[in-house]
């Protein structure tokens, strides 16, 4: 009796649809081969885009299956009509181009989300989206797209590719090829392989960051942005995108400091906001009143020192160091604050 | 000859071509000009009448976020408002109680009189509604002292300051400025604190304050943390500074609540809810005259009767189960002691007993029935008790059930770090809509409380 029950039961908790052990498992395998389908044909995109060739070889050493799984994978993609292989080289259709660009345009889409929205480390965003972008259809992601404003580039500076599909040009030139004492904006950073990126993030590259290359040699390149000195490996180099920078940065200008090294009791006025603050901080920022343009004085500190509460449009607010720092502005001379 | 015709589609097309050519400032000037907007309005609108006010405020800001004053301040403003509820809350709550308990004989000797079984009448009257007499009384007198005070501080303008202040301990922990104002509000219920944490904009720390929030002891549970305060730490104090020492002792245990909430923020921030402490912007509104009858309203209306409410709904089932448990008797003994007993040597194991352990189990609709349960099952009296005096409470306790220094600090910390009732646990469900959390937010304060226990259990037993 006792063993019929538990029989029952068991049998009960294996094929309840949609919570059963059994329709848990389709779930995840039918997830499972999308992952492996979209990650084998934004590998056969990669490669085209640079200009090589895709074979078993490549697309098996970029998964990591097993010869068996990697000839079903390339049986079932071929009769998708996904791709087709001349025997050794694997192309993309134009039915499987158009899959692995929404792919492209979902992993793009959400390090852009993870950065500026959640605040999620930008070395980190990488690893998180490669698992996210499985999981949204184009509709989805036209609406995360229009959520945000409809970003270019993501948080590496690789652009975006719209809604038709169509890959917008990479702008900038290689910095390795970059000339001498030439002011020049960062535009990308290439986010593969990761250890490159994180040693370039950990150097404190920004993009955005307008530089000058003050010295080159065959074994390093040394930039500057005017405060501090960046050294990097001619290899890390070649990782580095740049465009002729305009103007100067504009920390660098006479007399602007960011808020937070506004003496307290000091009033200053607000010239910008750090361009490198995005999404939902800085629009929390400007939501605020923290406005171009508009007079601010620091007025509180507390016994701790952080945060400290400011005055402006007639009320007080306070701000962390994060984010005061953002808050570039120029101070006023005493006899005019007030 | 025809107009061209413009279709919606046409110019969706055209705001798409046009975006690509804006500005990346465009946002900052759109925003600079409805502040522009804003400020030519008030202009016009607003007569400033000079800021006296407002020189009044940043001297009051001065003093209350300053280096000398800021953390005594608000401990003492703490305790005084413990002291208040502690002291104003006897009296109210024994006539509330008496007049109650008469209800309740009234009643049962009514149904006796009309020859209904004695079944029947217990478990209607000697259970269900003895379990709601109990939390009426211990509870609607200190509600309805701390809320208005707590809005009092909140309406004043004062509770912003708080965050203020505590930002960098919270920020150290990886968590958001703000939880110091869902903790407060955590003083009066943990699920009212739990819904507070809405003001926290970022998910994670959001996430961080909502299972931390059980950490401050809510006024479910301050009739217990009172209760021992006063008869064993106060007990040894006299009479006339007995209530502040009570006080002064409630205050030490929420402190260390204090403490409890910024580790495990902490330990979260570094383990499951990785990630940097975020943006953190909070405005601190200038000081306002306190309405007094909004703050009669807000908090009788808003919380004292929301909350006892829900309290009444969950100790009706609550005082059915106690009086079943104590009468419904197998081979001699009630089921209470039977189950009692079996928890023993896991009590025994963290500094309580079996009667303590149970006592939660039961209590878990709501921790207001810690107290007189507890004493039921001790005095296996077969329905909720109050005692005469208070040392009649400790000759029960220290005399007949071995109770120590050891079980009153223990029992202290149980109390502070233990799961939140049922309803918090709910309300943590419906906030994060997730079962995943609502387990956790339930299970680590289970798991920190027993740890902790047993790790003073232990070191007090090797010590003496």
């Amino acid at each position: 009796m006792a063993i019929a029950i538990l029989l029952s039961l068991v049998a009960f908790a294996v094929l309840l649809p949609t919570y059963g052990v059994a329709a848990q498992w389709r779930v995840y395998r039918s997830g499972l081969a999308r992952e492996r389908t979209e990650n084998a044909l934004k590998h056969l995109l990669r490669q085209a885009t640079d200009g090589h060739s895709a074979s078993f070889r490549s697309l098996k050493g970029e998964l990591g299956l097993s010869d068996r799984e990697l000839l079903s994978l390339a049986e079932r993609l071929e009769l998708e009509g996904l791709i087709h292989s001349d025997g050794t080289h694997l192309k993309l259709t134009t039915d499987g181009e158009r899959l692995a660009l929404h792919v492209l345009r979902a992993h793009r889409l959400w390090e852009v989300y993870l950065a500026e929205e959640l605040g999620v480390p930008v070395d980190r965003v990488h690893a998180q989206a490669e698992r996210q972008e499985h999981r949204l259809n184009p509709q989805q992601l036209d609406r995360l797209s229009a959520a945000m404003g409809h970003p270019d580039i993501d948080p590496h500076g690789d652009p975006i590719p719209g809604p038709d599909g169509v890959v917008p040009e990479a702008p900038g030139t290689v910095l390795s090829a970059w000339p001498l004492s030439t002011p020049a904006r960062i535009v990308h950073l290439e986010d593969e392989p990761p250890l490159a990126f994180a040693q370039l993030i950990a150097e404190g590259l920004k993009l955005g960051q307008v530089v000058r290359v003050i010295e080159r040699t065959p074994s390093r390149l040394v930039l500057s942005d005017g405060e501090n000195e960046f050294r990097l490996a001619p290899m890390l180099a070649a990782n580095v995108h740049v465009v002729a920078a305009s103007s100067e940065p504009a920390r660098a200008l006479d007399g602007v400091l960011p808020l937070s090294d506004l003496p307290s009791g000091a009033a200053a006025d607000i010239v910008a906001l750090d361009p490198h603050l995005k999404g939902f901080a800085r629009r929390r920022l400007l939501d605020l009143g923290f406005t171009p343009g508009a007079r601010v004085r620091s007025e509180l500190q507390p016994f701790s020192g952080d945060p400290r509460a400011y005055r402006l449009r007639g009320t007080t607010i306070a701000l962390r160091r994060e984010q005061s720092d953002r808050v570039l502005v120029r101070a006023l001379q005493p006899e005019r604050s007030r | 000859m025809t107009e061209p015709v413009t279709t919606p589609a046409d110019v969706i097309r055209e705001a798409g071509a046009l975006r690509r050519s804006l500005e990346a400032g465009f946002r900052e000037e759109v925003v600079s000009s409805i502040y522009g907007e804003v400020e030519r309005v008030s202009r016009r609108a607003v007569n400033d009448q000079g800021s006296r006010t407002l020189e009044l405020d940043q001297q009051i800001d001065r003093i209350v976020t300053s280096r000398l004053f800021g953390l005594p301040l608000m401990l003492l403003i703490l305790a005084v408002v413990f002291w208040l509820t502690i002291v104003g809350a006897n009296v109210p709550s024994a006539m509330l109680a008496s007049a109650l308990f008469a209800v309740e004989d009234w009643a049962a000797a009514w149904f006796t009189s009309r020859g209904s079984p004695d079944w029947l009448t217990g478990f209607l009257w000697h259970g269900v509604f003895r379990g709601l007499a109990w939390v009426v009384s211990v509870m609607l007198p200190p509600m309805a002292i701390f809320f208005p005070l707590f809005t009092i501080l909140e309406d004043l303008g004062y509770l912003p300051r708080v965050a203020f202040n505590l930002d960098y301990l919270f920020k150290r922990a990886g968590a958001h400025g703000k939880q110091a104002l869902s903790m407060t509000m955590g003083f009066g219920c943990n699920a009212a604190g739990v819904i507070a944490t809405r003001v926290i904009d970022s998910p994670r720390e959001r996430l961080v304050a909502i299972l931390t929030n059980n950490f401050v002891p809510c006024n479910g549970r301050f009739p217990t943390l009172i209760m021992l305060a006063t008869v064993f730490v106060a007990a040894a104090f006299p009479p006339a500074v007995a209530s502040f020492v009570a006080a002064g002792s409630v205050v030490a245990i929420v402190v260390l609540g204090v403490i409890f909430t910024l580790g495990v923020s902490w330990v979260l921030s570094r383990t499951i809810l990785r990630g940097e402490a975020s943006a953190f912007t909070l405005e601190l509104p200038p000081y306002r005259r306190p309405g007094i009858l909004r703050i009669l309203y807000t908090s009788i209306i808003d919380r004292t009767l929301f909350v006892l409410w829900r309290a009444i709904q969950t100790a009706a089932p609550a005082g059915a189960v106690i009086w079943l448990l104590a009468n419904i008797s197998v081979g001699g003994t009630n089921l209470a002691t039977h189950v009692s007993s079996a928890l023993n040597p896991l009590g025994r194991a963290i500094g309580l007993d079996g009667v303590i352990l149970l006592t939660y189990i039961i209590a878990i609709p709501a921790n207001e029935i810690v107290v007189p349960t507890m004493l039921m099952i001790y005095m296996a009296q077969g329905m909720m008790t109050e005692l005469e005096s208070l040392d009649a409470l400790r000759r029960l306790l220290v005399d007949q059930h071995g109770w120590t220094m050891l079980t009153a600090v223990n029992l202290m910390l149980f109390s502070l770090l233990h799961n939140p009732c049922a309803t918090t646990i709910i309300t943590i469900y419906k906030e994060t809509l997730s079962g995943k959390w609502a387990a956790i937010g339930a299970l680590l304060p289970l798991a920190l409380a027993f740890g902790v226990t047993f790790l003073t259990a232990t070191v007090a037993r090797w010590l003496f």
